[in-house]
């Protein structure tokens, strides 16, 4: 497992250059709250016929800094990023609430806070 | 300019067997567009694995996510847990756990075979299915003593042990099986009826099924050779005789035949392991809490299952993610609906064995 260090503001430059679709798995998007106000977020992929090889996209932000879309990149990304605006109330770009919660739904259920 | 017509599927409907809602965009009968909304049941089990239970009791959480591969919910979960921990399963015990796992996919695959036929409107062939499948069933409830939530696999080993009388219960009903399965596999290749609708109905291309991350079955229906399987050293696969299986059609009938062949291998595998299976304890004791980061992905019957664990040390586990194979396969899904017969609807979605209770968790 491989662990790459980035940031919102290069992550799409980054998996634009990374990403393959014919050698790698999009995984998910993944979020862990840190507390206070702190949010780690992980872009994960394994790669096709190889051995445990994962390489990890990471970086850390807050709830409120809008985070970018790569459904650009990977079309089937959609579905985890909705997840998390679900579940952590991030805003990410073109991505509405509502795939598990009620679109106007308040809650955030897991933010540390909660 | 063509009138196109909006028609739900779901989120009740007669074809499904869970809740979840297609909204097909049709012109004339021909789907256009198609928009999911899949979360009816959530039951938020992410969040009730860090605030209400420890990290022991996790693994019976996690199982409740799915009703027919709890085995590898539990599975995942435990592999991440006894990482965390400096814990490596003997072979006794990594054999009883792939056991589980292999006679898992066979009903689970029954069963979806058997959907799809009575999605297409072969109400025997269903019945005969699901009845071909209790001999499967028989034997889970005999060795972990649960017909559905088995609860077999615990943080250090599993439950319950494989005596030579379950061997035996094994070796018979897995020879009655195969017949059944040379029955099948010769009734869905040269059946006129069935072939007309299965075959050339709804279609994945490779290039579709790498472009939409497709997995488990559904990708190696296209020729996309990925199997967890494959891709992991958790487990011996290749020493009880894994194969994976591929097809090249995208459609429902290929579909149907890596289910299909998945069995035979399966089978073969499940009596490697009653033949063969190594000495050792099945419980073993593991010290300290979890602490740190670990990833597991098992292959489910439907695809990769892919759980994240993360410790600091206590008995409260800071996270647990969760991505269940029929979550990340809905794109793909949605792919195929496109182009295809509104009227093939049913028997399309049935042949994508979509879980959604594994779905919304």
């Amino acid at each position: 497992m491989m662990k790459i260090e980035t940031t919102l503001s290069t992550l799409a430059e980054d998996i634009n250059a990374f990403y393959d679709a014919r050698q790698w798995h999009f995984l998910t998007v993944n979020g862990i709250d840190l507390g206070e106000g702190k949010i780690e977020l992980q872009w994960i992929f394994s790669r096709y016929g190889a051995k445990d090889d994962i390489v990890i996209y990471n970086t850390q932000s807050d709830y409120e800094t809008p985070v970018p879309s790569i459904v650009s990149l990977i079309p089937s990304a959609f579905m985890s990023e909705r997840e998390i605006v679900d579940m952590f109330g991030l805003k990410i770009e073109g991505t509405e609430r509502g795939l598990y919660l009620d679109k106007d739904s308040l809650e955030h259920p897991l933010r540390g806070e909660s | 300019m063509k009138k196109t017509v909006h028609i739900p599927l779901g989120s009740q409907h007669i074809s499904l067997l869970e809740p979840i809602r297609f909204k097909f965009e049709c012109e004339n009968e021909k789907i256009v567009g198609v928009d999911a909304d899949v979360g009816f049941v959530h039951r938020g089990v992410e969040l009730a694995c860090t605030r209400n239970f420890e990290f022991k009791q996790v693994g019976y959480v996690v199982a409740r996510v799915c009703g027919l591969c709890a085995i590898t919910h539990s599975l995942s979960y435990t592999l991440a847990a006894e990482k965390l921990l400096g814990y490596e399963a003997n072979d006794r015990i990594k054999y009883l756990r792939m056991l589980m796992v292999e006679l898992d996919r066979i009903h689970s695959h029954m069963l979806c075979l058997a959907h799809t036929a009575e999605n297409a409107g072969f109400e025997a062939l269903f019945m005969q299915i699901m009845g071909d499948r209790e001999l499967i069933m028989d034997v889970q409830e005999a060795i972990s003593g649960n017909r559905v939530q088995f609860d077999f696999i615990a943080i250090g080993g599993v439950n319950r042990d494989l005596t030579p009388e379950l061997a035996d219960l094994i070796r018979h009903n897995l020879t009655a099986l195969s017949e059944k399965i040379d029955a099948l596999m010769v009734l869905f290749e040269g059946n006129w009826s069935l072939s007309l609708k299965y075959k050339g109905v709804g279609v994945l291309s490779l290039e579709e099924a790498y472009i939409y991350n497709a997995l488990g079955p559904l990708a190696r229906a296209t020729g996309l050779a990925t199997d967890v399987r494959a891709e992991t050293n958790d487990f011996p696969y290749e020493a009880i005789g894994y194969k994976m299986i591929l097809e090249s059609g995208g459609d429902i009938h290929a579909r149907n035949f890596v289910r299909l062949r998945e069995i035979v291998n399966s089978i073969d595998m499940c009596r490697n392991i009653a033949d063969n299976l190594p000495a050792g304890e099945i419980q073993e004791k593991t010290k300290g809490k979890p602490k740190g980061e670990a990833l597991v992905r098992v292959e489910a019957p439907r695809g990769e299952l892919f759980y994240l664990v993360r410790g600091n040390g206590g008995n409260m586990l800071e996270r647990v993610r969760i991505k269940t194979p029929t979550f990340s396969g809905i794109p793909a899904m949605m792919e195929v609906f496109k182009g295809s017969e509104y009227a093939d609807a049913p028997a399309i979605l049935a042949s994508f064995d979509p879980c959604m209770s594994c779905t919304a968790k």
